[in-house]
């Protein structure tokens, strides 16, 4: 993960006393500064006399947690005390699927919990969960992000405020790679600079994965303009090349990309000639009645009836791919999990690793997945759209970046910067 | 020049159980036995000075398990009738504190305790200074903080006590209590070895200090800031040509009590003193008085 450069721990600590005249407040506010933290101070209660002791709360923020941690101990000898050492209250769920009153809802970010007097990390951030404390083995507490429905009766679920913190993301430098993008968006943008700084965190997660450090997976959303616009082809090669290792899409995706490499049309239009071909209204639900004859996906590849496509290389190169319904699907293909809770379970279940995602041409599944992903996920919302890629930053995925260009063309440049021009005449 | 208006009454015990047999400051080696025949000697040499000076000198029984009850600066804190007790932080000397206690309570003394288990080692780490009639403020606490007492045992005790409290960190481990670097000898002056503070506990001292006498590194190292001062007169482990002159030009007489067998334990004359004569009220406002 890439969090941990750009994320920033942070703690209020208290100092009480004669802390003024005694230098302390200067001392330990030096201390801070030179280990290279930062501090706001939140309180400053000065007594009126010279016997009158001070309060002070400052706010202590440093890189990461081991650096916060080193240096409240290096102040604790100057009397500054961690100000909530209170643990995290925790109340049973008063039913399956039902949280108590006054639950944490949870952000994408890292939080941690503190039970039993110690800090316990989060697993993987998701937004608009329960916070969930499970006794682990051998006695160690896990504390998990659990959504909503998942939650069983009796779950110990965190409420409140106390005992809970969370790391917040720093803006990184404008020279780092990707950093933390607050709704990064614009259609002025140099597409070439966007391209190169998708093609390098695409090449870094696979460095990553070598590397065996877990992580570096990159995931691809993609919805039916994938297809309509040309860059199947490119991205189907991007999967055989093994850039690719988890794709989520929907029914429409799923159909047009089968649907042009059977019959050569998207959504009845040939693609090589951009007309419509005879009855080719009905192509896509033809397809789809072949693919149930089939029982699956995997089933029509097995059979050689699809010999080609997005979800065709998925199937040779074993990359898992989650297809999620929605009311307007026709048929729809037997992998489409047409219930959305059990889908969004099934997107959540392939989600470890993934730390690059690359949303292409897709409004519900790429909110549906920014709902899912932590926020130090690099994420890249290509649409030709604006408004996609600044819903999904104002629905909280601040991580995003966005890229306002045809996916297309964007997809076939993608793949040469990582697969090496096409030689094949194409 | 006004002398300090405490200091006329001590403290001591007497060193028949004095021995070098553990190891909790840099100047202990259990090889390096202190003689009791000269440690005696020394002990009652110092006792003849603080009487030659005018003080009046009380004893505490000694006992055989507490070689360090010598050294009764560490018993705990005096202010008028209140007796706060010390809480040490090493488990070889916390036997102490049920002797002192019982010794302070047996003479009326109020015995308050400091809340919570914060270590914290009496008058070693604790001097008042200034609040001479009509100064601006009334005495304030120096107070030295990280090898063995803490800044939240010195806030506790201020609160307890009402009196400011001005903590300074020791930065040096030879010098482990503030009273090897401070050492009040008037309303105006004291000794102080920067060598064992930061630049932060030495700005605070130069500011409470109207006139600081800075001592050399041999100065500090030789333990000249742990003196006990009775009125005008400085009694002292050891001093040197340039400090005696220095005290002698601001009004004041130097005793030399060489007590070299107490420093195989890391203590000189204050040390082996506690003030029972220290009264803070004039730095308190009415209704602070602390919890009978």
């Amino acid at each position: 993960m890439t969090d941990a450069t750009h994320a920033v721990s942070s703690e209020v600590v208290r100092l009480d006393g004669h802390v003024v005249d005694s230098l302390l407040l200067a001392k330990v506010l030096d201390t801070i500064v030179d280990a290279g933290a930062s501090y706001e101070i939140l309180e400053l209660e000065m007594g009126t006399t010279s016997a009158d002791p001070s309060h002070v709360r400052i706010r202590v923020s440093a890189a990461d947690d081991a650096a916060l941690d080193t240096l409240l101990a290096e102040v604790q000898v100057h009397g500054v005390n961690r100000e909530d050492t209170s643990d995290a209250v925790v109340v049973p769920a008063p039913a399956d699927g039902v949280l108590p009153d006054g639950f944490y809802s949870t952000t994408n970010l890292t939080t941690w919990a503190r039970v039993d007097g110690r800090w316990v990390r989060s697993g993987r951030p998701e937004m608009d969960c329960a916070l969930v404390v499970m006794a682990g083995s051998g006695g160690e507490n896990a504390v998990q992000m659990v959504p909503m429905h998942r939650v069983r009766a009796g779950n110990a679920v965190v409420t409140g405020w106390r005992g809970v913190r969370v790391e917040t993301p720093t803006r990184a430098d404008e020279a780092d790679g990707f950093g933390f993008m607050t709704s990064e968006v614009s259609s002025e943008k140099p597409k070439a600079v966007s391209l190169t700084r998708v093609a390098a965190s695409i090449r870094e997660a696979g460095e990553r994965r070598e590397r065996g450090e877990g992580g570096g997976r990159v995931l691809a959303v993609c919805g039916p303009a994938v297809v309509h616009t040309g860059a199947a082809p490119a991205l189907a090669r991007l999967v055989r090349e093994g850039w690719v290792q988890l794709l989520f899409a929907g029914n429409g995706f799923a159909t047009h990309d089968i649907e042009s490499n059977v019959l050569g049309t998207s959504l009845g239009v040939s693609l090589g000639e951009g007309v419509l071909a005879e009855h080719g209204h009905a192509n896509h639900l033809r397809v789809i009645n072949e693919v149930r004859r089939f029982g699956s996906i995997a089933a029509a590849v097995e059979a050689g009836w699809l010999g080609g496509g997005v979800l065709y290389e998925c199937v040779r190169a074993g990359v898992p791919f989650v297809l999620g319904g929605s009311v307007r699907d026709d048929g729809p293909l037997p992998d489409v999990i047409s219930d959305t809770v059990a889908a969004a379970d099934a997107m959540r279940a392939q989600l470890d690793g993934v730390d690059v995602a690359v949303m292409l041409a897709t409004t519900l599944h790429a909110i549906a997945t920014g709902n899912l992903l932590p926020a130090g996920v690099e994420t890249y919302c290509v649409d030709i759209n604006q408004a996609v890629v600044t819903k999904l930053a104002d629905r909280g995925s601040h991580q995003t970046l966005g890229i306002v260009t045809d996916v297309g063309l964007f997809m076939g440049d993608l793949a040469d910067r990582l697969c090496g021009a096409e030689t094949d005449g194409r | 020049m006004s002398t300090l208006d405490w200091g006329r009454r001590y403290l001591l015990c007497r060193p028949e159980h004095f021995t070098v047999a553990y190891e909790i400051n840099p100047f202990m080696h259990v090889q390096v036995h202190p003689d009791p025949e000269l440690a005696s000697a020394q002990f009652e040499t110092l006792v003849a000075a603080l009487r030659g000076a005018g003080a009046a000198v009380e004893f505490m029984d000694p006992e055989p398990e507490l070689p360090d009850l010598v050294f009764t600066a560490n018993a705990g804190v005096v202010d008028g009738d209140v007796f706060v007790p010390s809480l040490f932080r090493h488990p070889e000397r916390q036997g102490e504190t049920a002797h002192d206690v019982a010794w302070f309570a047996a003479r009326g003394f109020r015995v308050t305790p400091l809340e919570g288990n914060e270590p914290f080692e009496g008058a070693g780490d604790v001097l008042p200074f200034g609040g001479e009639p009509g100064a601006a403020h009334g005495p304030v606490l120096v107070a030295g903080y990280r090898t063995r007492s803490t800044v939240a045992a010195h806030a506790l005790l201020g609160r307890l006590l009402g009196v400011p409290v001005r903590t300074v960190e020791l930065v040096d481990e030879r010098f482990y209590h503030v009273d090897l670097v401070f050492c009040p000898l008037d309303e105006r002056r004291a000794l102080i070895a920067p060598q064992g503070l930061d630049r932060y506990g030495c700005r605070v001292l130069e500011e409470l200090v109207p006139e600081p006498v800075w001592l050399t590194d041999d100065e500090a190292a030789a333990f000249c800031a742990n003196s006990v001062v009775v009125d005008d007169v400085v009694i002292m482990p050891s001093c040197t040509p340039r400090l005696g002159k220095l005290l002698e030009d601001a009004g004041l007489s130097v005793v030399v009590a060489a007590v070299g067998e107490f420093l195989k334990a890391g203590g000189g004359c204050r040390c082996l003193t506690l003030a029972l004569d220290v009264d803070l009220s004039a730095g308190r406002s009415a209704g602070e008085r602390p919890p009978g």
